[in-house]
This record gives structure tokens, sequence and C-alpha cells, in this order.
């Protein structure tokens, strides 16, 4: 059985499983690893940084005569976390939500329907400026307004699986036999929405990482400690890039590398299972 | 075109002068200055004045631009063409009587705007759309007489009721109020019209020098007919009516703002025929622009922006340091900052050396006080203290073992957590530079401080500055160049313990506001330094600001434009050639 | 005809919906008076609380939230977008609006114009090599400009244009002769335009790839008709469709990324606006700018549907 997932998903696949693994482990062990301190200041006395990389700066310093590698580390964490805790919420609230309208249908639906259509055309980095802008900035915040941004295009996703479920066989056999909605929707239509929404969340979670850069692009993102965002807009200036082109890009390869994985897996993993394009 | 040796000598040059401190001073030209005389008269004699030089001058001097020239007293002055000059920033309304006007504002409405009185050379105020400024003999009553003859760009007169209905619109807007109320009584006593061209001004102390007052926006007279006009419709705040020597022309925001030649100025004449004015914020952008040619000047507090314009002969750049200081502040209103001890380790906690090197880039100097080593006012027993977190941690530990219980109101928690004392930092943004500030500090404060970050925008983090709603901010002001107008930062009258405070960490002293009364009052400027000196000792002690830089201000112009620093008052007196970052054009030729 | 008035019905909701979130969410979250006022908003001096009574009556600050906002929904409707909030009375928000909206658009069309110009040739020759070498190249960059976040593109594509080869302007001068504009306009146009590009040439081909199938294809091409020819006049049109239909959809997803491009490359449109009027807690200006955005995505939904029609008359309702 697992040879043939191996063979079907791809070496890539198993290629960009392993570089999240990798990003993924870094993140989380990054205060045990023999890696710099990402916030202190290797000043060089005589020379002005940024430092170009070298063997004691693998990805060079920032202005600041921080190190970029150990910055970009204890980035991901921040990106990361914003990216798994979006989703999940969107998961969670938009999955359920999606399944429950997909299922009773009727005036249920057709509210949360539009619901979700008013989100989606909604300028959905506007809600999320308004809302960062117009509270606060924390990691929580941020990461649950990137979440609620996510509850629409999943639960319409799980809506559209739900209804192409919600009429074959084995519900109506369930229902026939006297089973209550609430056991249909979490025996019967959960685990087949589940794989189609998983595909959903790993792509997710590529746009709310995404998200963070663009929240960070125009200075809203989380106040404190460095993110992947943070870290390419400092060396975004037309004067960094002239000069200390490394401060932007060491971010930006680590950050589209993460996308492109997450990108790809989900790709994978949806194609793997023929799971339709609906509602992506 | 350069070679290194005098790409070399001119940044030494630069250096020495730079620490030379009002490096504006000498600017342009050498002796006799009629408003209405022929400009020839006017233009620079570099060679004149080698000891002052100024960093403009250098680049005229030490390269062989110099050898384009013309002979000085030939030099005649050209009618026509177009400045463009690019703003740090755009405003949003240039309306004297009711928009706060920055540097950037300040500039277009020198265009456009005369102010009763302008600074000299040295600093002390001189008449200029006025005639004269005549006190009583308390100091506390200033009589102002108009000159006669001159209109507004739409026909009005100028009189005293003009000047009133300015005074008046002004103490009535809630901002621009703010930076008057101190210095006048609340009710109509504060200004009296005595006939059509004088005025009379009552103020709440002895001013020595009340003419200083009136030098910026608080001196700049607008039509009357347009102020009234601009209550009702407020999309007249964005074209504004003076007496200046430029008539505005149009305006579309955030992108350019154009003036054109006043034909009857009543300084004489004007030769642009036009300044176009574009706001581009982002430091380097507007570097560039000035490189393409796309624009004729500009001006920049950008330390990086300025190593660059340092780093090519072909611009004359007018170096100023004496203006802001940047700093941190604290609210001693509220724990963990009503003790001293606190306030000292977060002093000595203070990475300063890494700042000047991280943030100031060589370009800005180490600041100990509101004064350059070149002032006279320049206390030089004063140390600011920093980069010493051992004495930071024993504070630290002092203040939480007795305090360590109390409750910080604005975080709502303990003053102190795990052994260190919990604050608050805010600043304005976004803002590459000042988040990279935030994070210098707070990795060094971080020793005794655990550090809460607090961005705001600009407005938001005036007001709870302003409110008290504050620990500890960055912050940017003091360096008037009349010294006294700083007083309203720093005066116990300035606390208002319910609302706003103008003194922003609200720390009173009452010697050093007696000391600061008594230097007010005074005009001998030896004697008035060493009342200033001991007052500077008295805010060093109370620990209240960390001084980090002095603010270096460059106004940076094109080889091909002249007349930069010549301009004077109607009396001839030379004018100081730039004030925190604005300059006047109003003189100024394309060659 | 009564899909239409339906349809127009449902757009309609759409925007009340959108209008009053937005309306909401600022008035709850924020305060709109310092702005006005300035620091006074916060003092308690008598004049101060005058000034802030007489300044929430001005703006109707001080009537309940539902009453105003059917109040700005009344002028909006009849095109008054309010004045700004600001103790300085800056320009009606409608002048805003003339003034940015102009080179959002321009932006926008010149990005959507490349995107198509880019996918169109790009999409015919992958097709017409499907799963050889040179399509599945293709494939791989395609799949790579998808995941390449706009602000990362921006930067890389401002360090190679902009910087190294110096091709192109970093600055936007909003007062330059149109020409120089639409050029400096080039780079932020082609950062949003590559990934729409690699967007629509996917499906444009995937497309391709079914319609050479058919059919009526296989017969031209069995009369003898080139491939090229084929591809051109046979397959393209149908497969146009769908691309409409997408590129209707991405413009939606794009207005929302064309803000952080304008942001990074500079250009005073709509996008920068929005993000300093929320910062400063500009309520009308936000509202009427979240408005145009949402009118047009449901203006080009409602174009798409009736390009649909009249493309294909089986969907008629």
């Amino acid at each position: 059985m697992s040879d043939t997932i191996t063979k079907r998903l791809g070496p890539l696949f198993w290629l960009a499983v392993g570089w999240l693994a990798i990003v993924s482990l870094l993140a989380l062990f990054a205060p045990w690893l023999p890696i710099k301190d990402p916030d202190s200041y290797f000043l060089v006395r005589g020379e002005r940084p940024p430092y170009s990389p070298s063997g004691t700066h693998w990805f060079g310093t920032d202005q600041d005569a921080r190190d970029m590698f150990a910055r970009i580390i204890y980035g991901a964490r921040v990106s990361l976390v914003i990216g798994f805790v979006a989703i999940a919420f969107g998961m969670v609230v938009g999955g359920t939500a999606g399944i429950v309208a997909g299922y009773l249908r009727g005036r249920t639906d057709k509210v949360v329907s539009f619901i979700f259509i008013v989100f989606l055309s909604f300028p959905s980095l506007v809600l999320a400026i308004l809302i960062t802008a117009l509270l606060d900035r924390g990691l929580v915040t941020i990461a649950l307004t990137l979440g609620v941004l996510a509850v629409a295009p999943v639960g319409r996703l799980a809506r559209a699986t739900t209804l192409a479920y919600a009429d074959r066989e084995f519900v109506t056999a369930a229902r026939a036999i006297g089973a209550g909605d609430r056991r249909i929707i979490v025996r019967e239509l959960l685990p087949n929405v589940v794989i189609p929404m998983g595909a959903l969340a790993l792509l997710g979670m590529a746009v709310a990482i995404v998200a963070e850069g663009g929240l960070a692009f125009l200075g809203l993102s989380v106040e404190k400690g460095p993110t992947w965002g943070k870290l390419i807009l400092i060396g975004a200036g037309s004067r960094e890039l002239e000069k200390s082109p490394w401060i932007a890009f060491g971010p930006i390869i680590v950050l589209f590398l993460t996308v492109l994985a997450l990108n790809y897996a989900g790709d994978r993993i949806r194609s793997y299972y023929d799971v339709r394009e609906i509602g992506l | 075109m350069k070679t290194s040796s005098s790409h070399r000598s001119f940044r030494r040059l630069g250096a020495v002068l730079a620490t030379a401190g009002l490096l504006v001073s000498a600017c342009g030209g050498s002796d006799d200055n009629e408003a209405d005389s022929e400009p020839a008269a006017e233009s620079s004699e570099p060679a004149a004045e080698p000891a002052a030089e100024p960093a403009e001058e250098d680049t005229l001097g030490e390269t062989e631009t110099e050898v384009t020239l013309p002979p000085d007293d030939d030099a005649d002055s050209i009618f026509g063409g177009t400045l463009r000059y690019g703003l740090e920033a755009d405003v949003n309304g240039l309306n004297p009587s009711s928009s706060a006007l920055a540097a950037s504002g300040l500039m277009m409405a020198n265009a456009v705007f005369d102010t009763l009185a302008v600074y000299d050379e040295n600093g002390v105020s001189t008449p200029h759309l006025a005639e004269s400024f005549t006190p009583n003999d308390t100091l506390t009553t200033w009589t102002v007489k108009l000159r006669e003859g001159i209109t507004f760009h739409d026909g009005t007169p100028l009189n005293a009721e003009a000047v009133l209905v300015n005074f008046n619109a002004q103490r009535g807007d809630p901002l621009v109020g703010l930076a008057i109320m101190p210095f006048f009584p609340a009710d109509e006593t504060a200004a009296v019209a005595v006939d059509d061209l004088t005025i009379e001004f009552n103020v709440n102390f002895p001013i020595a020098d009340f003419g200083s007052l009136v030098t910026g926006q608080l001196g700049m007279v607008a039509s009357p007919t347009w102020i009234a006009a601009a209550k009702e419709d407020p999309t007249l705040n964005q074209a504004p009516v003076g007496t200046g020597a430029f008539v505005f022309d149009s305006r579309s925001e955030d992108s350019v703002t154009r003036f054109v030649r006043n034909e009857d100025w009543w300084g004489g004449d004007v030769y642009l025929d036009a300044v176009e004015f574009y706001p581009v914020t982002d430091g380097d952008d507007r570097n560039n622009l000035l490189f393409n040619g796309d624009l004729d000047a500009l001006h920049t507090t950008n330390q990086a922006s300025i190593l660059d314009l340092l780093d090519t002969d072909d611009y004359q750049n007018i170096i100023d340091d004496t203006g802001e200081e940047s700093y941190a502040m604290m609210n001693t209103a509220i724990p963990p900052f009503d003790d001293i001890r606190a306030r000292q380790a977060l002093a000595y906690a203070t990475p300063i050396e890494e700042y000047v090197e991280l943030i100031g880039l060589g370009v800005s100097r180490r600041a100990t006080q509101r004064f350059t080593p070149e002032s006279i006012n320049y206390n030089p027993d004063l140390v600011q203290v920093g980069n010493d977190p051992d004495t930071a941690v024993g504070l630290v530990a002092e203040y939480c073992a007795e305090r360590g219980e109390e409750t910080n109101p604005l975080l709502g928690t303990t003053t102190c957590t795990d052994g260190k004392i919990n604050i608050e930092l805010q600043w304005s943004g976004p803002s590459v530079v000042q988040t990279r500030i935030a994070e210098l500090l707070d990795e060094a404060w971080s020793v005794g401080f655990n550090v809460t970050f607090q961005e705001l925008p600009q407005d938001g983090h005036v007001l709870q500055t302003a409110i008290g709603q504050y620990n500890v901010n960055t912050w940017r002001q003091f360096g008037a160049v009349d010294v006294w107008s700083d007083n309203v930062w720093l005066l116990c009258a300035t606390i208002n313990p319910a609302g706003l405070s103008l003194n922003w960490p609200r720390n009173c002293d009452e010697e050093r506001d007696a000391l600061l009364f008594q230097a007010t009052a005074m005009s001998d400027l030896e004697a008035r330094a060493e009342v200033l000196k001991q007052a500077e000792a008295l805010i060093n002690q109370a620990f209240t600001y960390v001084f980090f830089t002095h603010t270096t201000w460059v106004n940076s112009f094109a080889d091909n434009v002249r007349g930069v620093c010549d301009h004077t008052s109607p009396e001839g007196v030379k004018m100081r050639c730039a004030v925190s970052g604005r300059t006047w054009l109003s003189k100024v030729w394309i060659e | 005809m009564n899909y239409w008035v339906q349809r127009l019905t449902a757009s309609i909701m759409l925007l009340l919906a959108v209008s009053m979130l937005t309306f909401g969410a600022m008035n709850l979250l924020g305060d709109p008076l310092f702005n006005i006022l300035g620091p006074a908003a916060a003092d308690t001096k008598p004049e101060s609380l005058e000034k802030v009574a007489a300044a929430k009556e001005l703006y109707h600050l001080d009537r309940p939230l539902p009453e105003r906002y059917v109040r700005w929904l009344g002028d909006m409707v009849t095109g008054d977008f309010g004045v700004q909030f600001s103790s300085t009375g800056q320009p009606p928000v409608s002048d805003l609006v003339v003034e940015r909206f102009p080179r959002s658009l321009t932006l926008l069309v010149m990005a959507q114009l490349l995107a198509s110009m880019i996918a169109i040739p790009w999409a015919l020759i992958t097709a017409a090599r499907a799963n050889r070498p040179a399509d599945r190249i293709s494939t791989i960059n395609s799949f790579l400009l998808i995941a390449m976040p706009n602000f990362a593109l921006a930067v890389i594509l401002k360090y190679i244009f902009g910087i190294k080869l110096g091709w192109f302007p970093l600055t936007f001068k909003a007062t330059d002769p149109w020409l120089t504009r639409i050029y400096q306009t080039f780079l932020p146009a082609l950062t949003i335009a590559l990934p729409a590009a690699a967007v629509y040439q996917r499906l444009l081909r995937t497309d391709l790839i079914t319609t050479l199938q058919e059919d009526f294809i296989l017969m031209a091409r069995s009369k003898g008709v080139s491939r090229r020819r084929v591809l051109l006049r046979h397959a393209l049109r149908p497969s146009l469709f769908s691309f409409i239909t997408v590129f209707g959809i991405n413009t939606g997803a794009l207005i929302g990324g064309s803000l952080i491009v304008e942001s990074i490359f500079r250009i005073p449109g709509l996008g920068s606006a929005i993000v300093e009027a929320i910062l400063r807690e500009d309520f009308p200006v936000v509202l009427a700018i979240v408005m145009i955005i949402t009118t047009a995505f449901v203006i080009v939904n409602v174009v798409v549907d009736i390009v649909y029609t009249l493309i294909d008359p089986r969907v008629r309702r």
C-alpha cells in the first residue's frame, strides 16, 4: 500500500514534504539549535553592516548586523504558526458551517451561502487591514484575522463536497436506519469531506503565510519578532536591494520554497484522491 | 569627473564642518544685501569666508563645479525656470491656522506666505513682514508694527485686522492652538489692534525676543478673506493665499503642488517662474530623482540618503544638525517611570553607541543635551549615560524589590515580573527605521525590562503621548532656534493631569522653570547661555529623556541652482539659511 | 428575464451587506473624533469639550449607528461620498477618488492586457506541444509563478529590471505625461500580470488540449488543415469561453493584490489611499473605496455572466 502511494504521489511530493518537515523542525527546535541569537547585534568594529554572506553568517546579516539565517528560522516560527492557526480556524468554523449548510440545505444553506459570498466578494486584504489596524497587531489577532478570511473559501468547498455526497446511497441508507443528523454528518459525511479539505488546508496555509507577508509590506504584521514578511520588507528598499540584496533574497527564497512545497503537496494530494476542483 | 582625492578632501572637510555646528549660517553671500538691490551683489563669494564655509560652498569651492561659476559680482540672476523640490511628505492642507505643518508643509508654506519675523544668522529674530517689534519695560507687551502697502495675492490689504484674524484662527484651532496657548492669556487681551497697522500682543511672561515666536507657522499671515472662505469651504485649505514670493497655482495631493512667481512681491524680484513640490516619502527614491535630474532640490533627514548625497560632489548640501534631537522619553506621571530609579535604569541600559552607529550611520552626532557642542549654550559637563547594563540591572533590582507589586496602569500588570520592569514602548509607524530602533532598544533594555511594543500611526502616537497614555516612547523635538520656544515642552505649567500636556513626560521642576523663565527674559546671549546651562543640567538630572542623536537635516540643491541662501530681511539683514529642513526660495535662480 | 432580476437583487443585497459590515466594523472599532479634532478630542478643557460636541453634531457622530448608516447610504447612492474626516477639511472624498481611481484602473487594465498577451500565445504553444519537454517545462514555470507571492515578485522584478538593468524607473510621478506614466506603471503591472498569466495559461492549455481532441478538430486535421491553423481558427475560439470566465473572476483577486503592489511601487492609487485612510481612521474614504472595489467586483461578475450568455446560447436561462 505504502509503495503505491510513494509511486503515485511521486518523489517531488516527498521532496516537498521533506522541505516542510525540515522548516517546521528547525522552527520548532530553534531555541535549542546551535544557531546564532536572532536578536543579537554582531557588530564588527570599523565595518558598517550589513555584512554579506560568509562562513560566520551563512545568509549574511541585515543593516543591524543581525544574523539572517537565525532570523529566517525564527521568522518561520511566526509565519508557520500564523499559517497553521489561520487555516485551522478556517477549517473548524468554515468546515462546520459548510457541511451543515450543505446537509440541511434550505434556508440555512441560503443564509450561510450568502455570508460566504459576502466574504468572498469583500476584498479580503482590506478586511485584514481593517481588523489589524483597528484592533492590535499581536500574533493571535493576525492569525485569527487570516483565519476569518479562510472561513468562506473553506466553507464553500465543504458545502459543495457535502452536497455532492449528501444524496449518495450510504447517506440515504444511514438515514433509512434512523441515524440522526449529527451522526450522519460526523460518521458519514465528515470522512468524505476531510480529504479535499486537507488538500485545501495545505494550499490555504500557503495563502495565509503569503498574506502575512502582504500585511508586513503594509506595515501591519506582528509587532514583535521577525516574520518572513518583515524580513523581506527590511531588505526591499532600493538602497538595500542595490547594496545588500541578500537581506531580501534569503527570506524570499525560503518563503517561496515553502509556499511552493505547500502548493505542490496540496496539489498532489488533490489529484491523488481525484478531488475535483470544487470551489478552488 | 571627480578625482578620488577631491572626493576625500570634500568628505573630510564636510566632517570638520559638520562638527562646526551651524553650518547654514555662513551660507551664501558676503556683503551688503538690500532686498531690492541687484542680486548680483548678493551672489556668493566662496573665498570670502573660508573659515566658516558651509558644505554647500564646499562643494562649489573644492571641485571643478566652481570653475563654471561666473565671476562673482558680474553674476546676474537669471529670470525663469521651474525649481522642482522633493519633500519628505505631503500635508493634508496648507492653512497656517488649521493645518499642522511639519518641515515639508513649512517648506511649501514658505513659498506662499511671509512670516512677521525671520531669524538672522545668529538665531535672533529680525522683522520681516512686520516693520518693528517694540516691547514695554517688563517685556510682557509687544507692539508689532506692520509694513505699509503690502497686499495679499487676492488683493486684500495686509493690516492689523488681518493679523488678528490669523492669530485668532490659530488660537481657535484645536491643534495649532496648542502651540500658542502657553504664551498668551486666554481672553481677547492677548492681541489688540491699536491702529490700522499696529497690533499689541500681551504675553504671560517676559519674553526678550518676541519676534522669534512669529518666525514659523505662527508668524505666517494668510489672507483673512481666504481664511473666512476656507472655513466655509475646507477644500480651499489646499489653495493658500498669502503675501509670499510665490502665488499658489495648483495642487494635486500626494503628487505635486505648484506655485508661480508673484510678479509684484513686496520683497523685490522673484527669479523663478515657478516652484513645484513633490512629496517622495522614500529617502532613496528622492535621492534617485535628484540624481536623475527629475528634481532640482530636496530635503532629507534619512542618514543613508545623506551619506549618498555627501558621496557625490555634484550637489550643494546645506547641513544642519542644530535642530531637533532624537531621544526616548519617559512618562513620569505613572509607574514605573514615576520613580527615578526606573528612569535611570532605562537610561543606563540604552544602547546609545549602537544607536549612533547603526541608525546615525556616522552622519548624525551623538547627543547629550538639547545643544550641539558648538552652541554657546552647550554644557560640556553633561553626560548622557548608556551602554551600562550592569548598573541598570542593579537599579531594576532595587526598584522591583521596593515597588514591584504596584500596578502599571498602562499594561494593567504589576510593575515588575520575574525581577524585570514591565513597560510599553510606543513609536510612530509603520516605518522600517522606527521598527529597527524599537528592536535595538528592546534587545538592550531586555536586561532589566520586559518590553511590550506599541506601534501607532503618527497622529495616534502624538495623541497617546499628549494624554499621557505611554510608558516610554521614541520622539524627536527641541532645537528651536530661539531656545525659549522649547519651554512649552518643559514647563510645569504645561502639565495637565486630566487632559493634554505639552510637557509630554509630565516632569515638573520649579527650579528648572525659574531658570527657563529667566533665560527667556534675557537678551544678552552670553549671560543667557550660563542660565541655560544650569537648566540643561537639571534636565539631565531628571532622567526623563535619553538623548540619542542630533537630527541632521540636509537641504540639497543641484549645482545649477543659485541664490539658495541669498534671502535677506527688507532691511538687508542676512537671514538664517535653513531652519530644520526648510529653506527659502524667494531669491533662488537657475543657471 | 427573471434570472436577471434575481441576479440584480442578489448583487444589491451583497453591496448592502458589504457596506454594513465595513460601516459597522469601522465605527465599532475606531474613533474618528481624533482625526477631526486632533489631540483636543481627548482634552477635558471646556472649550475642547465644546468642540467635541460641535464636531459630533457636524459629522452626525452623536446619532445612533443605524441612522448614520442610512444617511451615509442615501448620500452615497446619489454619488456623494461625503467629506474626509479631518479638521482641515481635505477635499471631498469624491475628489480623491476621481484623482486616484484612474491610476489604479490603468494599472489593472495594463496588468490584465499583459497577462492575456502572455497567456494566449503561451497556451497555444504549449497546447500544440502537449506533454512534450517544452510543455513540461512550461507547466513547471507556471506552477512556480502561481506560487510566487506578489510582494516577492515585486522585489525580484524591481531588483532585476529597476536596479540591475535600470530599464524602468523606480518611482511613479503622477504629473508626468501620460505615456511616461504608462512606462512607469509597467513593472507593477508586470508583477500583477505574471502570476495571472500563469493561471490563464494553465486553464487555456487544458481547455485547448480537450478541444483539440474533439471530433470537429480531428475532422479539420484530416482534411489537411495545418496544425497552426486549426489551433488558431478552430480550437482557440471555443476555449476562450472558459478563459473569459476566469479572466473575470480573477479580476477581483487582482484588485486585492494590487493594494500591495501599489504600495511597493508607490503608485498613489486607491490601494495606497485605502491603507492610509484605514490607519488614519478616515471612515468615509475607506467606505468609498471598499464600495468601489466591491461594486467593480460585482459588475465584473455580471459582465462575465452576460458574455457567457452571448457566447454560448446553451446557458441562456
